[in-house]
């Protein structure tokens, strides 16, 4: 079939749109905070292979790890109209194991397989495991929380009941769970409907080869970017300070060889899987890889499949990029997710030394708290990142307290935590000065500090501890984040993965890491 | 009721002027003077009425939303609770595009060294966990008096829930001459962080807006000045004056307003407003009632006050068309605004939407702005022939498919004001205005299976019409954050009572008389642990008013899951004695085209009957392929639909039966 371009910009207005409706949705009726308030939360279509047709700006720490999923689920066995699997094994197509995700197949009229795929994935506060949160210091992922396997949680649009309560006997807060997972579904629903409306408008055979024609323009304009970056062989390494267990750091190295309009990003020679949870499993490293060349793309694209088939990716198996069973995984996604960008875009900064940054925070400050209400003894989970400084730019200096890279998700509202949680926030402020000096400043990083109102179990995950963002063409370095008890008016250092237990009136403060600088300082 | 009322909208090129007298309806336009926005007023009311005759104005202006867009306003000092000073700086922490690494940062409208922390702190409950004493308030007093500011915004943590300690700080900043806004009184919900923002851009916006309103009163002495609002109503100058934030977004609200009264009249109580200008479109579902939503931003700055619900894309007549690095046809959301304009205008070197309009025969190049200003055809065709040679395709095919583009992404706004908001489009007619809202109304109403078109009689100045027939409103909120089981309807009703006296209180001081006084109760509420919560009446029954209007919006309910009520909210309208729009019956007759001329529809010349608006009566009906100019807008009506000017002579295009 020829592809009419404007047709072709039709169906990407369609194609979007889909995904949108799902996010509004899945935001508007979830009930972790993670999802509603933080927009923690992915949505996107595929095609008949499994393959993204497009997927809403919402994550980007999902990018490359969504199909994977999507793929584990097609690869379990035939699904039938009306089913929703549901899964968050890292190791058969998940991330880590607060992400859970939903798989649901479009059948179009009486055919035997489907057309296309829908999913969403979506953090959720608590999926059981040694500490609330499920973002644990664990040695082995069976400590992390329930590893759900590509399942089926609704057959022929009935809900599966002993599998939902499979899974709601294993998490802290089941109706928190329950209310999420609904609206899960409820978001792929909404999907199925939009593409059967579009499909009964323009016909299956016209809208699979739009579906297409988006890859490869996304492909297109992938190669052309590629094409830009100078033919040559990059390396760069950078260190995860620790694994919350050994004192020891762990390097990622990357070797990225352009080659005309393709590019091998090979992490070849990066250290072992460790044992505590920082190690990132394969879709992890994907979807950083993915998301810093889709930073190059200056251009309003899709993403979807066509980036992937411009950037082959070379992680061997059994490394802190490509983990393997069971290894631990929660700080994978969230702190590996960071160094991995870190190093790709180094390695990039060598070949486009005028158009890339100074590194980020390169961390997103895990904060998990637990613990039962005084007054009803209910139990509560509760989680949030924190942004920090952003590399300063080419240019520009980096911005303070955002988010950046592989994470965008927003603050909880400080009235909203002490409504709900017997915690109280006594500061949020910009970290003055931790920004690297140079020609353009790093941005700042963000103080936030905590105080328990009862017995509370606490995990800080973070990084970028003892190892600072890297500042770019003789810029300096920003600040070293610090993680602080305060107990009895005493300051004790903390280190950067920690878990424990405050008493009523003990204060925990985290300084997340300032941005580097760019250029010398004049 | 005053002999006559007028309805001024300033915008940035023309301020339009809507007289309404014994006489009718007539309709002015001056030139906008943007260094003194009221000379143009004055000017214009002069060339319509006796300025200070006792007219009524009701008047709505781009000064506060240009205020903040442009980072005009005051110098505000901000008094924010001690160790959440950067609170609003930080914002919620979200970087605005996910993949550009070389993205703007925000600027903030507080300098961060006119920031106080002030040595208070309530809880989650209300209760002091310390207080606040007098030596930090006369401190922090010192200090703002020092620091050179005009205008102070306070905002301290859980204000919502006990306003007291930013009461004490406004009292004395007030005796201090300084003019001050508090969160609590500028918005009583929870969210720090919105709650603040919105009152710093009203103390940002209050001291323009006073000395703007306060000229303008003066130079209109001896007539009655109303403000239109965002919320789509109007209040006293005076009163906007001590709440200029709620002004912020009064052009696009006049518009809805204009809208729904053109709609009603024409017996179509639910509409889609589509109004399509040169950069940007905006669409507005109107469900009998107006919506408004408090989801607002300004600029980068979150205002969330109730605002009607409009949704706006970056798309419009002056929208660019190119071709991107992948080869494929792109539409937006650059633009070419008026100047350079678009190619056809002569300036303009890179095509845009009105020149795939013009080579597709949908304009009348010798009658455009009544024949004021020529269109030069042959020079948008170069350049549409160079980038359909880039596209391979023929000049044709890309010109029809430009437009086809634009429309896609119109379509795509109406769906997030209709299906996402739970509307089936199909339920609505489309009323289009604005300058180009009729050129592409019928094709997009073609895809949505609309069956009927509006283009209303006064579709140049529906903004300055709707402010003329607005009604007065104010609206209060009160946050609670209650749970549905244990909030009872009688604790509801005493919740209520001081809202509902301070609404009737307020609406007499506006001049309001009680029998035309109407007050609304409503309550936020969600399901126990969601964030985002579905307004409902006040009734008994709002529980399962809420369960269906979940699952209406959203696909499911659960009546059995436990609910929260979140805010309290009271809408008080005082309804004015709206003009009625003028009718005139008269027997169907057929309309005659000035011209015939090729037009292109669906990849065809098409012979198209070209009609001059001014010259169709009442009651005169056609076939498309035809277009109607010479009015405030112009209309395409495709081939497969008729149209008739109804009695308001209002153009109705209606899809002919497939």
């Amino acid at each position: 079939m020829r592809i009419d371009p404007i047709a072709f910009e039709v169906f990407s207005n369609l194609f979007v749109s889909v995904a949108e409706e799902m996010g509004v949705t899945l935001c508007r009726t979830s009930f972790s905070p993670n999802i509603k308030e933080r927009l923690d939360y992915s949505c996107a279509i595929y095609d008949a292979a499994g393959e993204t047709i497009a997927q809403g700006d919402h994550m980007p720490v999902h990018l490359g790890a969504m199909p994977l999923s999507v793929r584990a689920a097609i690869d379990r066995g035939p699904m039938a109209p009306g089913d929703v699997v549901v899964l968050n094994d890292p190791f058969r197509g998940g991330t880590h194991l607060p992400d859970i995700t939903m798989v649901s197949p479009v059948f179009l009229g009486s055919a035997r397989r489907p057309a296309f795929y829908v999913a969403n994935r979506a953090h959720h506060s608590d999926v059981g495991g040694m500490s609330p949160g499920s973002m644990p210091l664990a040695r082995e992922i069976f400590q992390e929380g329930l590893i759900i396997p590509p399942v089926t949680l609704v057959r022929r649009g009935a809900m599966v009941e002993d599998v939902l309560a499979m899974i709601l006997t294993n998490v802290r807060t089941p109706d928190e769970r329950e209310g999420d997972l609904t609206a899960q579904i409820a978001a792929n629903r909404v999907a199925e409907r939009r593409l059967r409306e579009i499909v009964a408008k323009y016909g299956a055979r016209t809208v699979a080869a739009y579906a297409a024609a988006a890859q490869d323009h996304t492909e297109r304009v992938l190669r052309a970017t590629v094409a830009a970056i100078p033919d040559g062989a990059y390396a760069f390494e950078d260190r995860l300070d620790d694994d919350g267990f050994s004192p020891d750091p762990i390097t990622i190295r990357v070797r990225i060889t352009i080659a005309g309009d393709g590019a091998v990003v090979d992490f070849t020679g990066s250290d072992p899987q460790t044992t505590g949870g920082v190690n990132a499993n394969f879709a992890i490293t994907l979807s950083a890889t993915l998301y810093a060349f889709r930073c190059l793309v200056r251009e309003d694209v899709l993403y979807n499949a066509g980036i992937a088939r411009v950037v082959q990716v070379v992680a061997p198996a059994g490394t802190i990029v490509n983990a393997v069973r069971p290894s631990a995984v929660a700080g994978g996604n969230v702190e590996a997710s960071q160094r991995i960008t870190d190093v790709v875009l180094g390695a990039l900064a060598r070949a486009l030394p005028d158009r890339l940054p100074a590194a980020s925070q390169g961390t997103m400050n895990n904060v998990t708290l637990g613990g039962r209400h005084p007054g009803t003894g209910r139990p509560f989970a509760y989680y949030e990142t924190i942004g920090g400084g952003m590399g300063a730019r080419p240019g520009r200096d980096g911005i303070s307290g955002v988010h950046t890279h592989m994470s965008n998700t927003r603050n909880t509202p400080i009235e909203a935590i002490e409504h709900y949680l017997p915690v109280r926030v006594l500061r949020y402020a910009i970290r003055e000065g931790s920004g690297g000096a140079g020609r353009w400043r790093g941005g700042d990083g963000i103080v936030r500090e905590y105080e328990a109102l009862t017995e509370t179990d606490v995990t800080v995950l973070s990084d970028r501890r003892v190892g600072a963002p890297y500042g770019a063409q003789g810029g300096a370095p920003g600040q070293c984040g610090r993680n602080t008890l305060i107990r009895d008016g005493v300051e004790t250092p903390l280190p950067g993965k920690v878990r424990l237990t405050l008493g009523p009136g003990d204060r925990l403060r985290i300084e997340s890491p300032g941005g580097g600088g760019y250029g010398r300082a004049e | 009721m005053p002999d006559v009322r007028i309805g001024v909208d300033t915008g940035g090129t023309f301020t339009d002027l809507v007289r309404f007298g014994a006489d009718g309806i007539s309709v002015h336009k001056v030139r906008s003077t943007p260094d003194d926005p009221s000379r143009a007023i004055l000017d214009g009311l002069g060339d319509v009425a006796t300025v200070g005759s006792g007219l009524d104005v009701v008047h709505g202006s781009t000064v506060a939303t240009n205020a903040v867009l442009e980072r005009r306003g005051a110098r505000v000092a901000l008094v924010a609770t001690a160790g959440f000073e950067d609170v609003v700086r930080i914002g919620r922490q979200t970087r605005r595009s996910l993949y550009d690494l070389m993205q703007e940062d925000r600027q903030p409208l507080v300098d961060p060294a006119l920031t106080v922390g002030c040595r208070e702190r309530l809880a989650a409950d209300g209760q002091s966990l310390i207080a606040l004493e007098e030596e930090e308030i006369a401190r922090i007093v010192a200090r703002v008096a020092a620091s050179g500011a005009t205008a102070v915004a306070v905002c301290l943590l859980h204000s919502y829930r006990n306003p007291s300690h930013e009461e004490r700080l406004a009292e004395a900043l007030e005796a201090a001459g300084l003019i001050v806004s508090t969160s609590s009184r500028v918005l009583r919900e929870y969210r720090e962080y919105e709650r603040w923002s919105t009152t710093i851009v009203d103390a940002y916006v209050t001291p323009i807006m006073a000395t703007y309103l306060g000229a303008l009163e003066r130079r209109l002495a001896g007539d009655r000045v109303a403000v239109m609002q965002s919320n789509g109503g109007t209040i006293s100058a005076g009163a906007a004056k001590a709440a200029a934030v709620r002004t912020i977004l009064s052009g696009p609200a006049g518009g809805a307003v204009g809208a729904r009264a053109v709609a009603d009249a024409a017996g179509h109580a639910r509409v889609i407003s589509f109004d399509m200008g040169g950069t940007s479109t905006d669409v507005c579902l109107i469900d009998g009632g107006i919506p408004t939503t408090a989801d607002t931003i300004v600029g980068d700055v979150p205002v969330r006050l109730p605002v009607i619900d409009i949704h706006s894309v970056g798309a419009g007549g002056g929208s660019i068309v190119y071709v991107d690095s992948g080869g494929a046809l792109r539409v937006g959301p650059r633009s070419a605004g008026a100047v350079p304009g678009p190619v056809c205008y002569g300036t303009g070197t890179e095509l845009t939407v009105t020149d795939a309009n013009l080579l597709l025969g949908r304009l009348d190049p010798d009658q455009f702005l009544g024949g004021r200003m020529a269109l030069d055809v042959d020079r948008a065709r170069g350049v549409a022939r160079e980038l359909a040679r880039r596209v391979e395709l023929d000049e044709a095919a890309l010109v029809e498919g430009v437009v086809r583009i634009a429309n896609a992404s119109m379509e795509r706004a109406i769906r997030v004001v209709s299906v996402q908001r739970g509307f089936d489009p199909r339920d609505f007619a489309l009323l289009a205005f604005g300058g180009v809202g009729g050129m592409h109304a019928c094709a997009i109403a073609e895809t949505l299976d609309i069956a009927t078109v509006i283009v209303p009689r006064h579709a140049g100045v529906l903004s300055a019409l709707g402010m003329l027939l607005a009604d007065v409103v104010k609206d209060y909120a009160l946050t609670i954050l209650r749970a549905g089981d244990a909030v009872g309807a009688a604790e509801l009703e005493t919740l209520f009572a001081p809202l509902v006296e301070r609404a009737a209180r307020d609406l007499a001081a506006e001049g309001v008389a009680p029998d035309r006084t109407q007050i609304e109760r409503r309550l936020d509420v969600r399901y126990v642990g969601q964030s985002y919560e579905l307004t409902v009446p006040m009734a008994v029954e709002f529980r399962d008013e809420f369960d269906r209007r979940h699952a209406r919006t959203y696909g499911y309910a659960n009546p059995r899951r436990p609910i929260e009520v979140v805010t309290l909210r009271v809408v008080a309208v005082g309804r004015v004695e709206a003009p009625a729009l003028p009718r005139v019956e008269a027997a169907p007759s057929v309309a005659e085209p000035y011209g015939v001329r090729d037009a292109r529809f669906g990849g065809a010349l098409t012979p198209t009957g070209f009609y001059r608006w001014t010259d169709l009566a009442v009651g005169a009906a056609g076939q498309g392929p035809a277009v109607i100019a010479g009015g405030e807008a112009t209309v395409v009506v495709p081939p497969g639909f008729a149209f008739r000017l109804d009695p308001f002579a209002n153009l109705i295009a209606t899809r002919s039966a497939r």
